[in-house]
């Protein structure tokens, strides 16, 4: 190996933590702008009529109107805190029907996690948003969140699983057992260390995944519900004003971009559960 | 004209921090051996890694170097390895990928260092292979390393670097972790090389054994500086520096004073264990019955593969007992179940010279205090003086309680697992090749260590070696075993005078300091 090379591979770390930092940054911005939405939103949400209709970015409307004349700006933060809220629950329950689950099933005694193992692959296998696509229509719209967050589980099971089991299998579990360590003793302690060390990454990688599988359900009409719209939707209501008024898709896909973004550089770009 | 020409190597991390090598210099002449001996952090491996053309990044480096064929260079310059040098490392830590077969890998790297085929550099390592007295044969090296043994791993890093016709062979401890037996056919065997190619060796080496077995010159070494220098011959016998004395003093080999072994408990008591060959299993399975007292010591020798381990895995609970009896401090753990199995081995220690045995995500207290606050649910005063006082013993107070695993060094990994041993109080204590891969000062430190845990806390010993000398060091009677069935058995003061299996009377020969020293003096203290 070349001197160059030995640089790279040491330095890899440490650019890792940076890529981390900054996607952190970036959601943390994003949060502070959605929880500062109603002061920085000069109108509140779905209000019509605020100006004159399809009218570019101006120093009166920082980001446009729409079609029915709504602050681009006001409408585009009030969309942002709505996916963010819907895609932070969807996360909450990717992590435990997946990730929590997925960990405690791997120290399952006799079959059963190898079963739940097997069930997870076989739902894994299919693309995460024709599940959450079919979770809505056994369900209802208002229930996308959770459908996204399932939907997303299955993957997340699987990695848990894979891991926990590497674990349990490790020269050191095995040392520790050898000294008299109980199963769950040993269990608390690596979810204690996998809690610490990988729950940001794990968090970030899943909320990058659910946001884009629940814009993708609102823009296909199987997601949020008016008069309570996400970005997925408000690009969606902007398809046929596309050519005439670039900016009434185009800011709230910009905002969904930096959202998803932020959160796959959170998660140091690791490969993750697929949408 | 020189092999290697080294003038006022210095190796410090930036320019104003502390110096890992001072001004070394040395000339190596062509057919000649120079061995550098010292403990990790003494500058040899600053010297191989400027060698190598692997310099760390971070790190100022000056002085000049001048290789076979070529001219003076600075070594700042040094940055690939030289042409007409080879590298040799050792099997552990593996220098492979593990997702690759070790063939595969020595014939690419191979064939890319002489400018040819992968066919032919395959070719090359076959051709030397065979040429290697006790080498493994081609196909043995088509499995991934993990898949393989050590010593066939190193067998074929041997031919590797055989095969490159070199001037200059660069081994960074190549026999590192490695039974004496395999070490000394490795050994003859790079003698044997040196003897027909002719090519110079500078040898990084841990123990004194292998400087023994290599002779020519050796540089001792400490804190980047040399230390003492001289013929191995000369310095094996008469040395003048207190280091060198301590390296050469060697406790390993020398028998611990009689103890009064019979009066303790029984701790562990074995009836008619049956154990079968591996892959064997239309043989006769041996029967086994013996007993261990608290206090007492067992050694149970053996090569890799020989069954040591997993007769010590049955004797501990982490496997079944298929047929027999271990009764392990006065109860059956054959109808023992599961968690009950698990509180019994409370009572069990467990020190391995597998450095990965503690978990890298933990810090040196929470390693410490496990055993402790899983066991005992000790308030937390009482855990802290347990764990401070454990880590003093074995020299580790100095470090932070939170400092991570992952930092430390082998050594210190090592003296870790005593610390988490004495706190547990054991009445077991199992010792898995407890100084493989260490450096003679780090050995010398861990007897001393184990020697006071086994005064003070007295549990039973079991250990695991391929080593004769450290068996004799740390116990008192033995198993030795070959191929899953134990073909000799008695105290390890007799054995080296009356054994009459041959397996027994190689692995004596092979363990260097009774060979070199013969038998020490009764009642002889390390």
């Amino acid at each position: 190996m070349s001197a160059s090379g030995v640089v790279s591979m040491r330095s890899l770390p440490r650019l890792r933590a940076a890529i981390r930092a900054f996607g952190f940054a970036g959601l943390a911005l994003i949060a502070v702008a959605v929880g500062l939405s109603d002061v920085i939103a000069r109108a509140p949400a779905d209000a019509a009529g605020m100006g004159p209709i399809l009218a570019p970015p101006s120093s009166q409307f920082l980001l446009g109107t729409d079609a029915l004349g709504r602050d681009l700006l006001s409408e585009t933060l009030h969309a942002l805190a709505i996916t963010l809220i819907h895609a932070g629950l969807a996360t909450a329950i990717t992590l435990a029907a997946g990730s929590l689950s997925g960990f405690v099933a791997a120290r399952m005694p006799w079959k059963g996690g190898v079963l739940l193992r097997w069930f997870a692959g076989i739902l894994g296998a299919v693309p995460a948003l024709l599940l959450a696509i079919l979770f809505v229509g056994i369900a209802t719209r208002d229930y996308a969140a959770i459908a996204a967050g399932l939907a997303a589980a299955p993957l997340a099971f699987s990695r848990t699983y894979d891991r926990a089991r590497a674990l349990s299998v490790s020269r050191h579990a095995e040392f520790a057992r050898a000294t008299g360590i109980q199963g769950t003793t040993l269990m608390r302690r690596d979810l204690a260390y996998e809690f610490r060390d990988t729950f940001l990454t794990i968090f970030a990688r899943a909320l990058a995944a659910v946001t884009i599988t629940l814009s993708t359900m609102s823009f296909l009409g199987f997601g949020a519900v008016p008069p309570h719209r996400d970005l997925g939707l408000m690009i969606a209501a902007a398809r046929a004003s596309y050519l005439q008024a670039w900016w009434v898709a185009g800011f709230p896909a910009l905002a969904l971009l930096l959202l998803i973004l932020f959160a796959r550089l959170a998660a140091a770009l690791d490969e993750g559960e697929r949408p | 004209m020189s092999a290697l020409q080294i003038d006022d190597l210095r190796v410090a991390r930036g320019a104003a921090g502390r110096a890992e090598l001072e001004r070394f210099s040395l000339s190596l002449e062509p057919g000649e051996t120079v061995v550098l001996l010292g403990e990790a952090g003494s500058g040899k491996e600053a010297i191989m890694r400027v060698l190598g053309g692997l310099p760390e990044p971070g790190y100022e480096i000056s002085g000049t170097l001048k290789f076979p064929n070529g001219e003076a260079e600075r070594a700042s310059r040094h940055t690939r390895p030289h042409p007409r040098a080879a590298w040799l490392p050792g099997p552990y830590p593996s220098p492979f990928n593990p997702h690759a077969t070790v063939l595969s890998q020595l014939s690419r790297v191979l064939a890319r260092k002489l400018g040819v085929p992968l066919a032919s550099g395959e070719a090359e390592l076959n051709v030397v292979l065979r040429r290697l007295d006790g080498a493994p044969p081609l196909d043995a090296l088509d499995a991934p390393p993990g898949d393989l043994r050590g010593e066939t791993i190193a067998w074929g890093l041997f031919a590797m670097a055989f095969a490159q016709t070199p001037e200059l062979l660069l081994a960074d401890h190549p026999l590192s972790g490695l039974a004496p037996l395999h070490a000394r056919a490795l050994v003859a065997a790079l003698l044997a090389e040196q003897k027909r190619a002719g090519f110079a060796i500078l040898y990084a080496a841990a123990g004194t054994e292998t400087a023994r077995l290599l002779g020519g010159r050796l540089i001792v070494m400490r804190h980047g500086r040399v230390v003492e220098e001289g013929p191995v011959a000369r310095l094996a016998t008469s040395q003048a520096h207190a280091y060198t004395q301590m390296l050469f003093k060697g406790a390993v080999g020398v028998p611990p004073p009689p103890r009064n072994t019979g009066r303790g408990e029984p701790v562990l008591q074995v009836y008619g264990l049956e154990i079968r060959p591996r892959g064997r299993n239309d043989d006769a399975p041996d029967s086994l019955t013996f007993e261990l007292r608290r206090g007492a010591s067992l050694a149970l020798i053996g090569e890799d593969g020989s069954g040591r381990r997993d007769l010590a895995r049955t004797l501990i609970g982490l496997r079944r007992v298929a047929s027999g009896r271990v009764v392990l401090d006065a109860v059956d753990i054959g109808i023992l179940s599961e968690s009950m199995l698990a509180r019994m081995r409370r009572r069990i220690a467990l020190i391995t010279g597998d450095d990965d045995v503690l978990d890298p995500r933990m810090t040196i207290w929470d390693t410490v205090a496990e055993p402790l606050r899983a066991h005992l649910r000790l308030p937390r005063n009482i855990l802290s003086d347990y764990g401070e006082a454990a880590l003093k013993r074995v020299g580790l107070a100095s470090l932070k309680p939170n400092t991570s695993i992952a930092a430390l060094s082998a050594f210190d990994k090592r003296r870790l697992q005593v610390a988490r041993a004495i706190v547990t109080a054991p009445v077991l204590a199992v010792l898995d090749e407890p100084l493989r891969g260490l450096d003679a000062f780090a050995q010398s430190v861990m007897l001393d260590l184990l020697k006071n845990f086994r005064g003070t806390e007295g549990p039973a010993l079991l250990v695991i070696t391929a080593d004769f000398a450290v068996a004799r060091t740390l116990a008192e009677t033995a198993l030795v075993m070959k191929d899953g069935r134990v073909v000799e058995r008695g105290t390890l003061r007799d054995l080296p005078a009356n054994s009459t299996e041959p397996f027994t009377r190689s692995l004596i020969e092979a363990s260097g300091s009774l060979a070199q020293g013969g038998l020490p003096p009764e009642g002889a203290e390390g």
